[in-house]
Order: C-alpha cells, then sequence, then structure tokens
C-alpha cells in the first residue's frame, strides 16, 4: 500500500473505457467526479455501463484505459488502499450459500483486517440493524429473498467504508425493508458516508441523492441535481429528464 | 506485509479450512476410510499371496504410495471444487473486492487443500502404523517429497479451478488424467516387474518420480534416483505457483 494522501474527492474517475474480452465497449471514456459525503445517483438503462463502471472501481473488472481513484488512491496500482475505503452491495446476491450470516459478516470483516472483537462487536450491531440477530447460524441457501439482500448490504457496510456502493439495492425488496435501508443509508450518510447508489427507481433517486448523473452505451451524458437536470432538459419529472436523455420510453 | 495483510490471509486460510472442516465426513472421513480400504484389501488380503518387494511385505510397499495419492488427490479436488464453486456462486467477489492481495488469496487457496490433505494422511499413517510395523528409512525425503508433491497438486488444484468452467470438466480432469497418472505411476508395483515398453512409458509419468521418492523415504529403495526426483519436483512446484501467481496477478477468469 502506497501512502497516497486522502482527497475530499471520494470518487475520481477520469477518461474510463472498458473493453470485454468479447469487443464489448461497455465504457468509452467516463469522466465522474463524487465529493466526500454526497449521496450520488447513477441513473442508466440496462447495459448503460453501470455495473462495468462499479466493478472497475471495485476490483472485480480491469479498466483498459484510464483510471479511477478513491479518496486519492488509484484503484489499480494502489488497490490495497482503495478498496479499503470501498463497501459493494452488489446487484447479483453472491453469498455463499454454505456459509451462516454471522459467519459471512464475520470472514468479511477479517478481509479487511478487521480483529475478532472488533469483528464481533460489529456483527452484533449489523444484525440488529438489519433485523438478521434471529438467523445469525442460518446459511445463506436458506434465507428469504429479502434477508439475503439485508445480508449483502450488511456484508458491505461490514467494515465501515466510507464510500458505500448499492447497486440496485431495492430490487425486489419490499417495502418495509426499502424504508428501514433508504433510513439507515441517509443516516450513515449525514455521519459522512458517502453513497454511490444505481436504482431503477427514478423516484428514490430524487428524493435521496444531491447530485444525479445519467450514463448511456459507457457515457456519462449529464450530472447535476434533479433540479438542473430538469432545468436543462427542459422537463417536468427526472422521469422525463431519463427518458428524454437516453432516448428510452418505459424502462428506468 | 501489513496487519490488514496477515489478519487478511489469515481468515482466507481460516475460511478455506472452515470449508473442509465443517464437512468432515465427506472431506475427512472418506477420503480416510478409502486408504484404510486400500491397506486392508490389497495390502492384508492380496499382500498376503505376493512374496517381499524390495525386501518388505507387499503391504509396506504400497503404504508410501497410497499415502502420496491421497495427498495428490486430496489436494486437487479440494482445491479445484472450492475455487470453481466460489466463481460460479460468484461468492469469491467479497474477496476479489477487498485489499487482500492477490498473492494472500493464491497462498489460501493453495494451503486450504494442503492442509486438509495433510491432515488425511497424518491419520491415515498413524491408522497404517496401528495396522502394520512401518520401516523409516529417511524421514526427511519422506516428508519433503510429500509435502512438495502436496503443494504442486494443491497448485494444479488451483489452476484447474481457475480455468474450468463446470464442475464437470474439473472433475473430468480428475478422472481422465490424473487417477490414471497415479495408478499407473507404480502405486501398487514396482515399475521393474514391468515388461518394455511400459517399464519406460512409466518414466514420462511424472507421479511415479514421486512415488518413488516417498517409497525411498519409507523403505529405502526406490527405481529412480530419489534426489533428483526431489529435485525436479521442486522445480515444478516453483513454476506452477510462477504460473498460478501471475494469473492471479492478472485476474485471469477471476476478474473480467
Amino acid at each position: 500500500m502506497t501512502d497516497t494522501k486522502k482527497t475530499q474527492i471520494a470518487l475520481d474517475v477520469k477518461g474510463l473505457k472498458k473493453t470485454y474480452h468479447s469487443g464489448t465497449k461497455a465504457l468509452r471514456g467516463v469522466d465522474l467526479q463524487i465529493k466526500s459525503g454526497q449521496f450520488f445517483g447513477l441513473l442508466g438503462p440496462n447495459g448503460a455501463g453501470k455495473s462495468t463502471l462499479i466493478h472497475t472501481i471495485t476490483g472485480l473488472s480491469m479498466p483498459t484505459k484510464g483510471s479511477a481513484k478513491v479518496f486519492g488512491s488509484d484503484v489499480v496500482d494502489d488497490y490495497k488502499a482503495a478498496r479499503m475505503y470501498v463497501g459493494l452491495s452488489p446487484q447479483d446476491i453472491n453469498l455463499d450459500w454454505f456459509l451462516t450470516v454471522e459467519q459471512t459478516l464475520d470472514f468479511h470483516g477479517g478481509y479487511y483486517g478487521m480483529r475478532k472483537k472488533e469483528r464481533q462487536k460489529r456483527i452484533d450491531e449489523l444484525l440488529k440493524i438489519f433485523s438478521l440477530t434471529d438467523k445469525k447460524d442460518s446459511r445463506g441457501m436458506f434465507l428469504s429473498g429479502g434477508m439475503k439482500r439485508r445480508m449483502v448490504i450488511a456484508r458491505a457496510l461490514m467494515h465501515r467504508p466510507e464510500f458505500l456502493i448499492l447497486d440496485e439495492p431495492t430490487a425486489g425488496v419490499d417495502v418495509e425493508l426499502r424504508r428501514e435501508l433508504w433510513e439507515y443509508v441517509r443516516k450513515i450518510n449525514e455521519q459522512g458516508t458517502t453513497i454511490l447508489l444505481t436504482t431503477h427507481y427514478i423516484e428514490e433517486a430524487e428524493a435521496l441523492c444531491d447530485q444525479i448523473a445519467l450514463i448511456d452505451n459507457g457515457k456519462i451524458l449529464n450530472q447535476g441535481t434533479a433540479a438542473q437536470l430538469r432545468k436543462i432538459y427542459k422537463a417536468k419529472t427526472l422521469e422525463d429528464v431519463y427518458l428524454k436523455a437516453t432516448g428510452k420510453k418505459g424502462e428506468a | 506485509m501489513n496487519n490488514v495483510q496477515w489478519v487478511g490471509f489469515y481468515t482466507l486460510l481460516r475460511r478455506e479450512c472452515h470449508r473442509f472442516l465443517s464437512i468432515p465426513r465427506q472431506t475427512v472421513g472418506g477420503p480416510l476410510l478409502e486408504t484404510f480400504l486400500y491397506i486392508s484389501v490389497f495390502g492384508a488380503a492380496l499382500g498376503s499371496r505376493i512374496s517381499e518387494i524390495d525386501g518388505v511385505s507387499y503391504v509396506v510397499f504400497i503404504i508410501p504410495g497410497l499415502l502420496l495419492m491421497s495427498m495428490i488427490i486430496n489436494c486437487y479436488a479440494n482445491n479445484s471444487s472450492s475455487l470453481a464453486q466460489q466463481k460460479m456462486l460468484r461468492s469469491i467477489d467479497d474477496q476479489l473486492a477487498s485489499p487482500v492481495s492477490n498473492y494472500s488469496l493464491l497462498a489460501a487457496y493453495t494451503l486450504g487443500g494442503f492442509l486438509r490433505a495433510s491432515l488425511i494422511v497424518v491419520i491415515a499413517f498413524i491408522t497404517a502404523s496401528l495396522m502394520v510395523k512401518l520401516p523409516m528409512a529417511h524421514a526427511w525425503i519422506f516428508v519433503l517429497g510429500l509435502v512438495l508433491s502436496g503443494l504442486f497438486f494443491a497448485s494444479l488444484g488451483v489452476l484447474a479451478g481457475l480455468i474450468g468452467q463446470t464442475n464437470e470438466q474439473i472433475s473430468s480432469y480428475q478422472t481422465f488424467i490424473l487417477q490414471p497418472l497415479i495408478f499407473l505411476g507404480g502405486v501398487f508395483y514396482s515399475t521393474n516387474l514391468l515388461p518394455e515398453p511400459f517399464k519406460t512409458l512409466t518414466h514420462f509419468d511424472p507421479i511415479f518420480y514421486m512415488i518413488n521418492t516417498v517409497r525411498y523415504g519409507m523403505i529405502g529403495s526406490s527405481d529412480v534416483n530419489p534426489y533428483w526426483s526431489l529435485l525436479s519436483i521442486a522445480a515444478v512446484t516453483v513454476a506452477i505457483i510462477i504460473v498460478n501467481a501471475r494469473l492471479f496477478k492478472r485476474g485471469y477468469k477471476l476478474r473480467t
């Protein structure tokens, strides 16, 4: 880990390109800045490049060109420092079927260097917050869909990340969990955690995010507050903005 | 390695050990029973009809090969299935997105299978010692032969798990390549007893050298020079570790 000085910019992406081995150009030169403490929304249709961008930031994908820095640490050259800042709740549930809820959180904490005592304390906190205490000894494969989603989000928060990435966290989630989740995420955002959210629920993005970027075809189309975007696109709602910007109808 | 890396590596290794220790009947009990049955059937039943080989009873002759076979299969099977399963479930993403280094990840996956196999081999050795009186001509060659061969196949298991796309593909490597090489490498016989060209052909089987090295360590006789064999096993083990390290660094079939 190099001794990179922590910046006030949580995410600084410059000219990021990603071409997969298949030849698919998923990112075609993304430029994006997220300030520390922001609640940032990333909106775009399926296949726009949202998940690829997130994978590149978190090290699940290697960039073809350009750079991405998390609090000043490059995600490739200084990946150990960069990843310490990031917590990822992925779009697809990727729990280990054979680990219990408690073990999943415990191992995750260990990967981030947390000591046993610290891990246990944090696990107890998260189990309580996400109403998983009764399920702590259940294996991942036996949890309901909603429980699995809670689990994935709790895991992302285990090491107290300063930059939390939520990739469509409310897809297929009931109203109760959605409300609880946003309440909690808002709270940690107020406490200083930077949030990057991708969602298909545009009203969620409008209600929660200070800044919103629109992405399509691997490029950022525009960025601003919901009000600024409405003004730019001369639209009444953010949904209209989205449809005008991406040229899509009915898909959000 | 700093604090985060040590704790991270230890956690990865703990996770790999937890994987096989949480289902001990399948991962430890099964292979142990298999080794016990081989010793009983081939050694006690069949061995009573076979005269001494290289100055030892048949059962003692086959035990080093059986221990090595157990080491090889368990190292390979554990690591290939662990990595492949986590790749398929994508639960490996939790590790890949963490600050743990690529080399720590590789080391933990490699050592997971190695530790499982070592546990089985130690118990099998103790069990065999209770059944028959085992000699130990060169203990350090016996141990080093097992350790190096184990590390080689643990690394090969990691490589297979990395390359393999399906469980069927990974188990077919074991069934159609590994098992024949083990059996034809001389676990149950001395290749000196084979007619030509089979005797010469056996010398192209890398496992033949491993078996003979471990056997030399225990009974003091071998079909090949055990020191050259040890050196060769060490060389191929280092080579495969380097290959795996480069693949992990590139994120080959792990990161898109």
